[in-house]
């Protein structure tokens, strides 16, 4: 029973955790940079392909477009599987979205 | 006295009936309300329904062995820090008798990992839960079927823990501009609670360099068993890719009381052709070796390990159908002293990816 009582706090105490989390800034995010002109975007995306080349080539091909929001997805679950650096996971997204 | 401790006990037995009731509905009641949150920005991350399936003809000293396998991966993005990520494995082996009739043999089904990740900074994650061991590459990277090139498992695959229950810290970050820094370290909790869970009470770590400039990345991993022998395992890796060609290779080596070996595989895709037909086509070659260690060839074979020392070679030939499915072939020979024999593979492997929410605004 002390155990159910424990599981259940612990589980209330996640999700409070959760909530906090959801608020906090975005700073360790993969969100996608911001661009203020073509020819930085341009750069952007050459030096995202190249990122993607280096890091995930390794293991496999580019996969086919998908939109940004699965992108935003399986980008993190391969930052986390590949350990991807932060700024190399953020230019990799931009260049599969953009 | 008696009387009021009874009461006392039913009351509490309401109680705790209560707070149990509480506890499942806030739970149904929150989470949508994450979901939502998730879906409420144009870029914010999806819960996602990805995976592999795969069907294959192993043919194994002239035994045909038929493989159909399903691994479904599940992420659901919580917030912008939270992941929760699962595989799970679903496969049948199929195999006539030696005395010949139908085909028949089990279907098995194992979770890889079921774990929860939270990215505390841009240089460290922390994982909880089930996850796959980080020791060298192919257990982690490589395995599933649509990123390998070749489907036959590395002999010394089995020489580390492939899941581990426990608890993780990795990350990476560059130490300078020609070099990344990767890491993991990780405890794990001996678990047989269920033959899909089991794991063993060690602790570990891999430390990797990536350098972009060569694309070559080499690393190190140490697994210290914390149970029954108190072994060490450690091994290497290496992967690199050309600049200019559109080769891949990968190796490892690992050593173990179990025993010790390494493998060497390239993958050599014909992207540079102007026929598309013809930039479908990857080659693919492996070799390895496996040395006996100090356990019997019974639990050596218990294990998954090869019972003796072994040799093999293996070169394949895959066509890319579409983007995530590829058809596959390979022929290998191994060597050993309990016997020289063919390995043949045929097969197709197919990546899917769905939505599980609103992918488009």
């Amino acid at each position: 029973m002390r155990l159910r009582i424990i599981v259940a706090s612990i589980s209330l105490a996640l999700i409070s955790v959760l909530c906090v989390a959801g608020d906090s800034p975005r700073s360790n995010s993969a969100t996608t940079p911001v661009v203020q002109n073509s020819a930085q975007a341009d750069a952007m995306r050459l030096e995202g392909e190249k990122r993607f080349h280096a890091n995930c080539g390794r293991c496999h091909a580019a996969p086919q477009k998908f939109p940004p929001r699965m992108m935003a997805t399986i980008v993190r679950h391969m930052r986390v599987r590949a350990t991807i650096t932060d700024e190399d996971m953020r230019l990799v997204l931009y260049y599969l979205t953009q | 006295m008696k009387l009021s401790v009874t009461k006392l006990a039913r009351q509490w037995s309401r109680i705790s009936a209560s707070l149990r009731a509480a506890h499942v509905l806030l739970v149904f009641c929150l989470l949508p309300a994450f979901l939502v949150a998730q879906t409420s920005s144009s870029d914010s991350p999806i819960p996602v329904l990805s995976g592999s399936a795969g069907y294959f003809n192993f043919v194994t000293a002239g035994q045909n062995q038929l493989n159909a396998q399903i691994n479904p991966v599940l992420l659901l993005p919580l917030g912008d820090r939270w992941l929760v990520e699962s595989r799970a494995e679903f496969q049948g082996v199929f195999q006539r008798p030696p005395d010949g009739g139908p085909y028949g043999g089990p279907v098995s089904k194992n979770l890889d990992y079921a774990q929860v990740d939270y990215i505390a900074n841009p240089y460290l994650t922390v994982t909880v839960g089930r996850f796959l061991t980080p020791f060298g590459i192919f257990n982690e990277r490589l395995y599933p079927i649509w990123i390998r090139s070749l489907q036959q498992d590395p002999l010394i695959l089995p020489l580390s823990a492939e899941s581990s229950d426990g608890a993780m810290l990795r990350g990476g970050f560059p130490v300078n501009a020609k070099a990344n820094l990767t890491y993991a370290v990780y405890v794990s909790a001996i678990s047989t609670v269920h033959n899909n869970l089991q794991s063993e009470r060690n602790v570990g770590g891999r430390l990797g360099v990536y350098l972009p400039g060569s694309r070559l990345e080499v690393g190190v991993s140490w697994q210290k068993l914390l149970q029954d022998g108190r072994t060490n395992a450690f091994g290497f890796y290496s992967a690199w890719q050309p600049q200019r060609l559109p080769l891949n290779m990968h190796s490892e080596y690992a050593r173990s009381n179990q025993g010790s070996g390494y493998w060497v595989d390239g993958a050599y895709r014909l992207s540079q052709f102007r026929q598309k037909a013809v930039r479908r086509i990857e080659f693919a070659g492996r070799a390895e070796q496996f040395f006996s260690g100090q356990i019997g060839s019974d639990e050596a074979e218990a294990l998954g390990l090869p019972g003796a020392n072994t040799r093999e070679g293996e070169f394949g030939l895959n066509y890319y159908l579409h983007d995530g499915l590829k058809a596959v072939s390979s022929y290998g020979r191994q060597f050993s002293s309990n016997g020289n024999f063919n390995l043949w593979t045929f097969g197709i492997a197919y990546r899917f990816m769905v939505p599980l929410g609103r992918a488009e605004q």
